[in-house]
């Protein structure tokens, strides 16, 4: 009995240790572990996979970002040789659901809903496929992109049918599939941070592509538990953590401070004083720039 | 009996549809009128029960927030709540940066800009005054 609360504790400690590091050392480091035990994977409940598919950023605020920095927008980025009929398991399917996802996210946010209606029939065939397409307001969605009226119904449409296709696929023990289109979706949101990161090589935007260190860590999470699947999946897995390998030695660093509040048209306005610094060299970006362009050509090529 | 069975499951899933689109209706309704300089990016749908004994609220989230961007809290009740649907936001050390409620003066902000400059995961707090009984949605957005 002492045994099993001296573990317990030594467990509840470890633990501990491995989550507020971060906070003490003022630093965001990866576990100590070079990847993800598949045991402490399995162990996540439906809740924590739940949170961990919400936590993940949206492509839309990558495509902000670019707005915000007045880079163009570039039809190169688009995954366009992916062809929705060439597609021939669920794994493709799911994962280049998410990849056309993020290209959707990207063309509406800069109103290219033109061009956005072949994605958005690729998008279409795919959820059709894997038996999700009942979530997926296509028709809405493609009047709304020829009207180019309501740019905010458009956003809200497309992340809703999203976010209602990973829900389903969630809790109908179809969690694998789910997995992936978020994979998706974060490698093309990925590729094209470091595309443009590239050629337009913005200190805010390569910040934001250092920080995703901080993330890496839960996608690798919600793959974990089907890296021995079969072939597919383990060259996924693989591929994630040779882009962990990339950030390893990229430093996250936080200063401190309270936030400062004031009131303004009746809201709160809440700014943060505490701030987040990334240190990455320029070797260290084009590794990550590399190694992204790399797995995703490879991936929407792979039909 | 077949009759009735068939009835009840009838009305049963008409039930569950309106249900349903009555939800979206109110997710979208609350997210549109979260101003025109927003962009909306998550949702969260809250449906909870009178709390005995409150001590912290009780639905959560987690969301990664970024660097440079800023967001917009919007929270909405619907008409039948016995509260009003209020947040708070706590970083990875657990400290609260944000709170929708002025436990002194008892304000409480239908909305809350945030600057964010520390990027990281959050965990979003989200519950009714006074652990009240109530359904509502929290929606997240950047703000342009």
């Amino acid at each position: 009995m002492k045994g099993r609360i001296l573990l317990f504790l030594l467990i509840l400690f470890t633990c501990f240790s491995c989550r507020n590091s971060a906070n003490k050392a003022s630093e965001f480091v990866f576990p100590e572990s070079d990847s993800v035990p598949l045991s402490e994977a399995e162990k996540l409940s439906p809740e924590a996979i739940a949170d961990i598919s919400k936590n993940i950023s949206s492509p839309v605020e990558i495509a902000n970002l670019l707005q915000m920095l007045e880079i163009p927008f570039g039809q190169d980025y688009i995954a366009s040789s992916i062809d929705a009929n060439k597609q021939s398991t669920s794994f493709d399917k799911a994962l280049k659901l998410g990849i056309l996802g993020a290209d959707l996210g990207y063309l509406n946010m800069y109103e290219k809903t033109g061009s956005s209606l072949d994605v958005l029939s690729s998008i279409r065939k795919l959820a059709e496929d894997i038996k999700v397409g009942q979530f997926f307001d296509f028709e809405s969605i493609k009047r709304l992109s020829q009207n180019r009226s309501n740019l905010d119904s458009l956003l809200f449409l497309s992340i809703d049918s999203y976010n209602k296709i990973d829900t389903y696929l969630r809790e109908n023990d179809r969690g694998q599939l789910s997995a992936l289109m978020i994979i998706g979706v974060w490698i093309e949101g990925q590729y094209l941070a470091t595309q443009v990161a590239s050629q337009f090589p913005d200190t805010m935007l390569i910040d934001r592509i250092g920080e995703q260190k901080i993330i890496l860590n839960d996608l690798l999470l919600l793959i974990s538990p089907y890296c021995n699947h079969d072939s597919e999946y383990t060259a996924l897995c693989n591929d994630l953590n040779n882009i962990k390998d990339k950030y390893r030695d990229i430093r996250i660093t936080y200063t401190q401070g309270d936030p400062v509040s004031a009131e303004k048209n009746g809201g709160l306005v809440i700014t943060q004083t505490e701030t987040s610094v990334v240190k990455m060299s320029k070797e260290q970006l084009d590794g990550i720039i590399g190694i992204t362009k790399s797995i995703r050509d490879r991936l929407i090529l792979n039909n | 009996m077949k009759k009735i069975f068939i009835t009840l499951s009838f009305l049963l899933g008409i039930g569950i549809l309106s249900f349903g689109q009555v939800t979206d209706q109110f997710v979208s309704k609350c997210a549109m009128n979260a101003g025109t300089n927003a962009r909306y990016l998550k949702d969260f749908r809250i449906q909870l029960g009178k709390s005995s004994a409150q001590k912290e609220l009780r639905f959560k989230a987690n969301m990664s927030l970024w660097k440079n961007t800023k967001y917009r809290f919007t929270m909405c009740s619907t008409e039948d709540s016995k509260g009003q649907l209020i947040l708070n936001i706590k970083d990875e050390a657990n400290k609260i940066i944000l709170s929708s409620f002025d436990s002194k003066t008892g304000k409480i902000y239908s909305f809350v800009d945030f600057t964010c400059n520390k990027s990281g995961i959050y965990q979003l707090n989200y519950d009714f005054t006074n652990g009240q009984q109530g359904s509502g949605i929290g929606v997240v957005s950047m703000i342009k």
